[in-house]
């Protein structure tokens, strides 16, 4: 009963940790795959007096990464029809040319500002029209909430960390007699600590199939009895098998510091 | 024959307290010798005991054990030569959540033993303490006496060259006591195991040739 129970007052405040970080890894996958999203449907509306090429806009600014050109000709003709004197020809000649610019990487507000100041500097470019504050908005507040969960998983690894070392502590008070006794006896500090790093590691392991048993529950089995369109739209990015090793790294890491402030902490003293 | 501990001028104290405890000793300990040390309570004999064995690093002057100066010995040599150490404890020192037969073969645990042999070695040893039926049994469910003959058990489990004791008795009762001694004078005629042993009183009945050191006034004398 003992031993299940250090178990679980090890396993517990691991998986709170793992957890957190998981949680943030999704996350910040959404994110990108958001601002990914993002990045693809925003463009900007150029006019322009002369027609222009994708190396004349990049030279303006190095984020642009397309170009296309708007065609007109349909529209200018179904106009003309409805006009007496003026051709199609006159209205394609005095119209400029429009363009959807489109960009590498998502930026925000102020750096759009400054794109759309190079390009409208440029002598050929007649009118820049950004269309930023709908889309900024609806990101402002998802980094709101990227903040908030920023703070969230923060406090609760400071928190979950703080119980792992208490629980270092008992195991501090708990081995140091066999520890010292072992030392007494000629014992390395590798022989002398293994039981301990044993423990730990089966706990990191323990943790970490837990916490990636859960993300894959989630992905595979909830979220398609859910019904929740978003979610079932990415569910790809609830688990991917890449985040058993990331916490698998993380959690031994984690022991390993632990076991060592033990394992430090445990220095010969007097018997 | 060989000296296995040779102290002169030997000084010991604390670094957290100026007061030296053994002041400018000198003595030697031959191989295969017997040797009782005495003294009045807080006279320094557990610290001189621990000082052999590495716990307590002299102040000044020089303590040669098995040809090591243990001013100067590192900590990959202490390790070395605590292999070959046999140890006893007044209050026994033992794993209380490992299993007798396991607390006996600690000191084979630690020289990479296979468990095979470290299950042979433990039956033979529970067997010469007269423990056998105890093997799987924890140390707290024994009595003290016991425990006290688990951990002789333990000091002889690698045929030590030195055996060093600190009160082995002090907490045991009269026929307890009778038992650890012999094992002891056993090991030291059997074995050829140097034995020292911290005490307040030499067992009246001991049927061994030993020597006697006492501890007085900070020094170490040897009682003829």
């Amino acid at each position: 009963m003992k031993y299940i129970k250090d178990h679980i007052m090890f396993i517990f405040p691991m998986l709170a940790i793992l957890f957190g970080i998981e949680s943030f890894i999704v996350f910040d996958r959404m994110s990108k795959s958001y601002e990914q999203e993002l990045r693809a449907d925003y463009s900007m509306l150029v006019l322009t007096s002369k027609p222009m090429e994708l190396s004349r806009f990049k030279k303006l600014d190095g984020s642009i990464s397309s170009v296309d050109i708007m065609e007109k000709r349909s529209i200018v003709e179904e106009m003309a029809k409805g006009m007496s004197g003026i051709s199609a020809e006159d209205i394609m000649q005095s119209l400029p040319y429009f363009y959807t610019v489109h960009l590498g990487k998502y930026l925000d507000a102020k750096a759009i500002e400054k794109i759309r100041g190079k390009l409208i500097a440029s002598e050929d470019i007649k009118s820049v029209e950004t269309f930023d504050q709908s889309h900024n908005s609806s990101y402002n507040l998802f980094l709101f909430i990227k903040i908030v969960l920023w703070v969230f998983v923060g406090f609760m690894t400071l928190s979950s960390l703080f119980l792992v070392i208490k629980q270092m502590e008992i195991w501090q008070f708990s081995h140091k007699e066999r520890m010292q006794v072992m030392e007494i006896f000629g014992a390395s500090t590798m022989l002398r600590s293994g039981i301990l790093f044993k423990r730990a590691i089966i706990d990191a392991v323990m943790a970490t199939i837990l916490t990636s048993a859960l993300f894959a529950f989630l992905r595979f089995v909830w979220v398609e009895r859910s019904n929740i369109e978003i979610l079932t739209k990415n569910k790809k990015l609830l688990f991917e098998y890449q985040d058993i090793a990331i916490l698998g790294s993380i959690a031994m890491l984690i022991v390993i510091v632990a076991v060592t402030i033990v394992v430090v902490g445990n220095r010969e003293g007097k018997l | 024959m060989a000296n296995i501990i040779s102290a002169s001028h030997l000084t010991l104290g604390y670094s957290n307290n100026d007061v030296d405890i053994i002041k400018n000793a000198n003595f030697k300990i031959k191989k295969g010798d017997f040797v009782f040390i005495t003294g009045p309570s807080g006279s320094g004999k557990s610290t001189l005991l621990r000082s052999f064995y590495g716990q307590l690093r002299p102040t000044s002057g020089n303590l040669l054990v098995g040809a090591q100066d243990m001013s100067k010995i590192s900590k990959k040599k202490l390790q070395e030569l605590r292999t070959h150490f046999g140890i006893i404890f007044q209050d026994y020192k033992l794993i209380n959540e490992w299993s007798v037969a396991k607390n006996v073969v600690l000191p084979l645990i630690i020289a990479g033993y296979n468990v095979d042999m470290q299950e042979t070695q433990a039956k033979r040893l529970l067997k010469h303490v007269k423990l056998s039926e105890h093997a799987d049994r924890l140390p707290l469910e024994l009595s003290g006496g016991e425990q006290q003959r688990i951990g002789v058990a333990r000091a002889l489990a690698k045929n030590p060259t030195l055996i060093l004791a600190d009160e082995p008795t002090g907490n045991l009762d009269e026929y307890s006591s009778n038992v650890i001694w012999d094992l002891m004078e056993n090991a030291n005629e059997q074995l050829d195991a140097t034995v020292v042993v911290v005490t307040h009183r030499i067992p009246n009945i001991f049927s061994i040739p030993y020597r006697h050191l006492i501890i007085e006034n900070k020094g170490i004398y040897e009682v003829h």
